[in-house]
């Protein structure tokens, strides 16, 4: 479980990221933070996982006062919580398996990581990961040889072989075509169902949002506008959560 | 309308190519090569925007002036004061070539026979000096990449170490460590050591900082320390420039440890120095001829490889 209780984020140079939040999620959501850029959704999912650290106000992660995490403890916290990129952030120039095996060098040696002394079970759980997001054919491909799709889905692999609780993806499809997105999200949505692992995304396009999540979270300039169902989301919020009419900006399918 | 009159007939037969003026090519030296005059800064376009390039000395013009200083220095400074001048090189050239001629004309190509093994040393000196400081300069290149170690003074410190490792050539190394570890092709390996360590870890210090860290920034996000994200992630994206420096390095220290002799490091220089001084000319010419090979041959065979690997 994650909770937020009256947290305020305000960078160094006096930005005020988030204002006030309490909001708490549940083992096994899938959640979508919308709103314009700068609003606040990025740093309301770094704070999770210490990307950042909270200003005022508490959040508990998992029983963890996330604040107080500091060295070895922070580290073995994060263990827990997977991440995707918008930029995918593989590592180039090796394979395709190697960058999901990557994620279990936390709780690996230091040698064994230097020799690439992958366990067996290692290799399974990743070579699983990769048919889960169904690239299991790919796994000996160099990673920047593949379609921004299948890299995007090389990196949910890569967390999914980190055996998370919580997925925390920041605009995971905002670089990728409308057909692509939508396979994303639909894997996203696949982990989150069979696995029970809470996912909690950025999302640039609404259409998308509202799609694939049960909860949506709108923010605007740091405060929430809008907490509750996808379902019960209407034009009349959009509004107030965007502060203005939506465009086809906002929106992946403009036909829909 | 206002035509010039036609060239006298003379004229066009004896010269086929128009002389170029050298007012105009004086000026554009003037305004693009040595200086640039302060009024050429701003330009105006057709619909009479102005846009104005802040001054700065181009590369071009510093590599005119240096050059007109070098010589300029050697010339009048050098020959005058110092009685050390490029004069002094045309006068004595000469001289090579009588050495030249003595060693190609008295061949000694029996000695071969007592080449072969100071040879042996010499690559092996080589080989394994390559071997130790690449193996060193990975862990240091890491602690000196600023992008990696976020504390700018933990890599400015490895920084300054690392030129000042680089002071020093292999030669001045293995001198002073002679002293320490006695002679023997064992002074050779660590200096050589020492002087790969040096240019290796910048260069792949420079490699590091420009690559991209999504990788890296995603495996720490797994709860991996940085040295883990390191191996996991910029190791894979470095090894191939690892490799190529490696040979590189080692197409150095092959040149490098054939003079270490001089200094008491073991090897051919060994050989060379003593032949040297018994003014022994047609063994230095079989002794480099030998080293002209083995230089060349490994020369290519590492660029050969390079290439590959890129």
């Amino acid at each position: 479980m994650i909770a937020f209780d009256h947290v305020s984020k305000i960078y160094p140079n006096g930005t005020v990221a988030l204002k006030n939040v309490s909001l708490e999620i549940q083992q096994g959501e899938f959640v979508a933070i919308i709103g314009l850029s700068g609003a606040g959704k990025s740093t309301l999912i770094k704070l999770i996982n210490k990307m950042t650290d909270v200003t005022k106000g508490t959040l508990i992660v998992n029983g963890a006062n996330v604040s107080l995490l500091k060295g070895y403890e922070l580290r073995k916290f994060r263990r827990g919580i997977g991440i995707v990129f918008q930029s995918f952030n593989l590592i180039n120039r090796t394979s395709v398996i190697n960058n999901v095996l990557a994620a279990r060098v936390a709780e690996m040696s230091t040698l064994a990581t230097l020799f690439g002394l992958y366990t067996k079970e290692d290799r399974i759980l990743a070579l699983e990961s990769l048919h889960k997001v169904g690239i299991l054919e790919k796994a000996y491909m160099r990673a920047d040889q593949l379609s921004g799709g299948q890299q995007q889905r090389v990196a949910l692999a890569r967390t999914l072989a980190q055996s998370p609780k919580i997925i925390l993806a920041d605009e995971p499809v905002a670089s990728l075509d409308p057909i692509t997105a939508n396979q994303i999200m639909k894997d996203f949505k696949k982990v989150n169902v069979e696995e029970n692992i809470t996912v909690i995304a950025n999302m640039h396009h609404v259409d998308m949002a509202l799609k694939y999540a049960d909860r949506v979270i709108g923010i605007n300039a740091g405060e929430i506008i809008y907490d509750g169902p996808s379902a019960n989301v209407t034009e009349e919020l959009l509004k107030k959560i965007y502060g203005r009419d939506i465009t086809d900006e906002d929106i992946m399918f403009k036909d829909q | 309308m206002n035509k010039k009159p036609p060239r006298p007939a003379k004229a066009k037969s004896t010269r086929s190519v128009p002389r170029r003026k050298l007012g105009p090519f004086l000026r554009m030296v003037w305004d693009h090569k040595i200086v640039q005059k302060v009024e050429t800064r701003t330009l105006t376009l057709a619909d009479g925007t102005a846009s104005t390039r802040p001054f700065s000395f181009q590369l071009v013009n510093f590599t005119a002036l240096f050059l007109v200083f070098a010589v300029f220095w050697d010339m009048i400074v050098g020959a005058y004061f110092r009685k050390t001048s490029l004069w002094l090189f045309f006068r004595r050239v000469p001289n090579f070539f009588n050495i030249l001629e003595k060693m190609v004309t008295t061949l000694d190509f029996a000695y071969l026979g007592n080449i072969i093994d100071p040879l042996i040393d010499t690559v092996q000196m080589a080989i394994l000096g390559t071997a130790i400081g690449a193996l060193f300069s990975l862990p240091v290149a890491f602690l000196a990449s600023q992008n990696i170690v976020k504390n700018k003074a933990v890599s400015g410190f490895f920084k300054v170490f690392l030129s000042l490792v680089r002071t020093f050539p292999t030669l001045v190394y293995a001198a002073v460590l002679a002293f320490v570890f006695g002679y023997g092709t064992l002074v050779g390996v660590i200096a050589t050591s020492i002087f790969t360590f040096g240019i290796m870890t910048k260069m792949l210090y420079e490699v590091i900082e420009t690559l991209d860290l999504g990788g890296f920034v995603a495996i720490e996000a797994t709860g991996a320390n940085k040295v883990k994200a390191f191996v996991a992630a910029i190791l894979p994206q470095i090894m191939g420039s690892f490799l190529s420096f490696s040979l590189y390095n080692f197409e150095i220290n092959i040149r490098a440890s054939a003079i270490l002799g001089y200094v008491g490091a073991g090897g051919i220089g060994i050989l060379l120095d003593e032949n040297m001084s018994w003014r022994e000319y047609g063994r230095i010419g079989v002794i480099m001829l030998t080293l002209f090979v083995v230089v060349i041959l490994i020369e290519n065979v590492s660029r050969y490889l390079r290439r590959r690997l890129s």
